[in-house]
């Protein structure tokens, strides 16, 4: 599918992810795959718990609402007036601390992601991947954090932040 | 005219398959349907078609979203 690559290197997009949780890999993939598709050469920076995008295992992607009282956590089964329920808004956090909540509210954010139509986590970035989107883990971070090259999946690019200031626009970039 | 199903896909999925679609038939000059349920596609699809100078109208919005696609026309 490398045919679907920009084939000009005009326009650009680059995004910083710091995040290592499922929900901001999600958004950074999906900014990604967008701006690819649109022709734009799209240069993503994985740093610090945004490392675990990256990784082969990515049981450690996880979503919980410990701590995050912006998140929205509904029940994906049940009658129509459960499922509007915003149980982060309802519940005490004391909750989210309990064990296996983290897991749990995993499994639920997992399933409301399949039933809005998107691809697992894994297929969303492989789709990065064939579309051409480069990914560059911070060495640096990799390093500090006892990671192994062998970790990671396969098209990822090993390097620092100076490479990423050196290959990235003065135009467009995230931080996530 | 041909059609392309792109129902039960979320953003970014409907233009990755176009485009996907677009690229595997590189000689395709006839319009062409594409449907979609993502409500967002209803301005994705169309500014996706402008920024790669693809002509697309708007067929009906209920009770999925249709869009007739051509190459190469007048945006």
């Amino acid at each position: 599918m490398s045919d679907l690559s920009p084939v000009h290197a005009s326009p650009q997009f680059s995004l910083i992810q710091s995040k290592g949780t499922l929900d901001w890999a999600y958004a950074s993939f999906i900014l990604a795959s967008t701006a690819s598709v649109m022709d734009k050469e799209v240069e993503l920076f994985f740093t610090f718990y945004g490392l675990k995008c990256l990784l082969k295992d990515t049981s450690g992607l996880k979503v919980s609402p410990l701590g995050r009282p912006e998140m929205i956590v509904k029940i994906p089964v049940g009658p129509e007036w459960f499922r509007k329920v915003d149980w982060n808004q309802k519940l005490p956090g004391l909750v989210w601390s309990l064990p296996g909540m983290s897991n749990l509210a995993t499994l639920g954010f997992k399933q409301q992601m399949k039933q809005q139509g998107q691809m697992p986590i894994e297929a969303l970035r492989e789709t990065c991947l064939e579309l051409g989107v480069k990914m560059t883990a911070c060495q640096m971070t990799v390093d500090m954090m006892g990671l192994q090259k062998d970790d990671f999946i396969d098209g990822v690019e090993f390097a620092g932040a100076p490479s990423y200031f050196a290959q990235t626009p003065d135009t467009q970039s995230l931080f996530i | 005219m041909q059609r392309l199903d792109l129902t039960g896909l979320a953003c970014p999925m409907p233009i990755i398959k176009l485009k996907k679609f677009l690229s595997q038939n590189p000689a395709l000059q006839d319009p062409f349907i594409v449907e979609v349920s993502d409500s967002g596609a209803l301005k994705d699809i169309p500014a996706f078609c402008q920024q790669q100078k693809l002509n697309c109208q708007l067929r009906q919005s209920q009770p999925n979203i249709e869009f007739q696609v051509q190459r190469g026309a007048d945006v």
